[in-house]
């Protein structure tokens, strides 16, 4: 699997959301299931499936599908941004 | 007879931010002309809430007028909305998520500054015990019809109790970060628009940079958070940054980690903010005990003592906590026929088993029935067992909390569809998917007497 899809397998089991409804769009607080409370069980899910350690600062730069991927470019992985 | 909202109009210091346009209103521009909708004695108002600026100001209009009012999220499911207003019937509705509502016709009520619509059923009226003022589900966002009855009394001595323990004077300033349908959330405005200064209403999610860039522009004094708030504070660096303008930080809503407990108590002494860890239960109307900030490090199990007019009382036979006070509640609602009645209810069975210390304090030791408290939902472990045995028409089947923070569903089949349970769960009970967790046994434990050993299933769940 690809990081992308990867990424999208997490957010689909943790937010229980279709994989399909996963998009660059979908945002922090606007799908009912993306609470704070998931926002955190997401962190610590895409920690123990890439292997890394998130940065206090960036869990708060992760508010839409695409700035997830965004900050975790930051950690090197490559989603074809 | 004293009524809280002439405590909050004689508070000179009042005064409201909305944050959405950076603008400052004192009580008065805030308050809507509720007289205007013409309603016949009292009636049964239903207010669906965020900690918008017109919420607040659509609360505090309603508390002004004499009406019985039912305060609920306004983040919960249509349907769920459409299940309690049929149950209770109220005569005024207002819900900004809702463009219409079958019955009800839109009415605009509006003042200088706000100008808000509710809706209004003419027809409908509730008969209401006199003694009623005020509605709070235990629940929160579930949408469950199981009400606490609250009186004028219970909702003004206790913010008068909290007062008298919280350092909160007419400099604060105060931001409704918690919801107002939720007891704690409701008690931190009442308090401190009884004794405070400013109050921040409409802020964005704790989880944003625009929360904590609020922190900065308007020096909060204060935050109040349950566990969770607290674990995420940790988690997103809090404890290494300072906030010079925080005086003081409150913490109810459930037991936190001693281990984060000892990280903000360190933190707060470093940093010269006081630090209170409370105790309460909707059905005392917030507050029951506190631990004086002075006292927490020695302290740092403990519940602490009862609050200002309010007695603890261990029951000698079954351990059980009992509190009495002028907070305590006067019954559940489960339907509308209940709302004629108030009972006298003392003392107050908390359900908690407890122990007082030699210096007066009191600790909790375990609960009486099998509850749990997942991120601040209180949830009966038999309710979501008998939700599953009946959705997936097995027996062999049993649900047990995990330190307050999952519940364990053991059971004995091959393939159990998980996700289709964690939605249902979340459906009725809004408990997250990931605080739910599954483990198959061949056989379930059972004790000598033949009853499911919940305690053996969570040893051998947390064994593995």
């Amino acid at each position: 699997m690809d990081n992308n899809n990867q990424l999208k397998h997490v957010f689909s089991s943790i937010l229980e959301i279709d994989a399909s409804l996963i998009n660059d769009d979908l945002k922090y607080q606007e799908n009912p299931s993306w609470d704070s409370i998931n926002h955190m069980f997401l962190i610590s899910e895409i920690e123990n499936v890439f292997d890394i350690e998130i940065d206090a600062d960036d869990i708060l730069e992760m508010k839409s599908f695409y700035h997830t991927k965004e900050v975790l470019s930051k950690y090197n992985l490559d989603f074809n941004l | 007879m004293d009524y809280i909202f002439d405590h909050i109009s004689s508070n000179k210091s009042l005064k409201f931010i909305d944050v959405k346009t950076n603008s400052i209103y004192k009580l008065n521009e805030l308050l809507l002309p509720t007289e205007e909708l013409a309603l016949k004695g009292r009636q049964l108002i239903f207010l669906y809430l965020s900690t918008s600026l017109e919420s607040v100001a659509v609360y505090l209009s309603f508390l002004a007028s004499k009406h019985p009012v039912v305060l609920l999220n306004n983040g919960i499911g249509a349907i769920l909305k459409q299940n309690l207003e049929k149950e209770y019937k109220p005569s005024i509705i207002y819900d900004v998520n809702r463009n219409e509502i079958i019955n009800y016709s839109l009415k605009e009520i509006k003042n200088k500054a706000i100008n808000i619509s509710v809706f209004i059923n003419d027809n409908s009226s509730i008969l209401v015990h006199e003694t009623i003022r005020l509605l709070l589900s235990t629940s929160g966002t579930t949408g469950s019809p199981k009400l606490v009855k609250l009186s004028e009394h219970n909702i003004l001595q206790n913010a008068l109790s909290i007062c008298d323990y919280l350092p909160i004077n007419k400099k604060d300033i105060v931001p409704l970060n918690l919801p107002l349908n939720y007891s704690y959330g409701l008690s931190v405005l009442h308090s401190n628009a009884i004794k405070g200064g400013t109050i921040v209403c409409g802020l964005p999610d704790i989880l944003t940079k625009d929360f904590w860039r609020c922190l900065d522009v308007y020096k909060f004094t204060s935050i109040a958070g349950v566990p969770f708030i607290y674990e995420m504070l940790n988690r997103i660096g809090f404890l290494k940054k300072h906030y010079p303008s925080l005086k003081y930080i409150s913490q109810a809503g459930g037991n936190l980690s001693e281990n984060i407990k000892m990280q903000f108590i360190d933190y707060c002494r470093e940093n010269n903010i006081e630090f209170f860890v409370m105790y309460g239960q909707t059905e005392a109307t917030a507050r029951i005990s506190y631990v004086p900030s002075d006292r927490l490090v020695e302290k740092v199990k403990s519940i602490g003592i009862p609050i200002n007019n309010g007695k603890m009382i261990i029951d000698a036979e079954t351990e059980e906590l009992l509190y009495s006070g002028p907070n305590v509640f006067g019954g559940y609602a489960k339907k509308k026929e209940d709302l004629k009645f108030w009972e006298t209810i003392n003392p107050l069975k908390t359900g908690d088993l407890a122990f007082k210390d030699e210096d007066g304090f009191y600790h909790i030791k375990g609960r009486l029935k099998r509850m749990v408290k997942v991120f601040g939902n209180r949830v009966n472990l038999d309710e979501i067992e008998a939700l599953l045995k009946s959705s997936l028409d097995m027996s062999l089947l049993a649900c047990t909390g995990i330190n307050d923070k999952f519940i364990l569903v053991a059971h004995c089949e091959d393939a159990l569809n998980e996700s289709q349970l964690k939605k249902t769960i979340f459906e009725t009970y809004k408990i997250q998917g990931p605080a739910i967790k599954f483990k198959r046994f061949d056989k379930l434990p059972k004790t000598k007497n033949e009853k499911i050993d919940y305690k053996k299933i969570a040893e051998e769940y947390l064994e593995n």
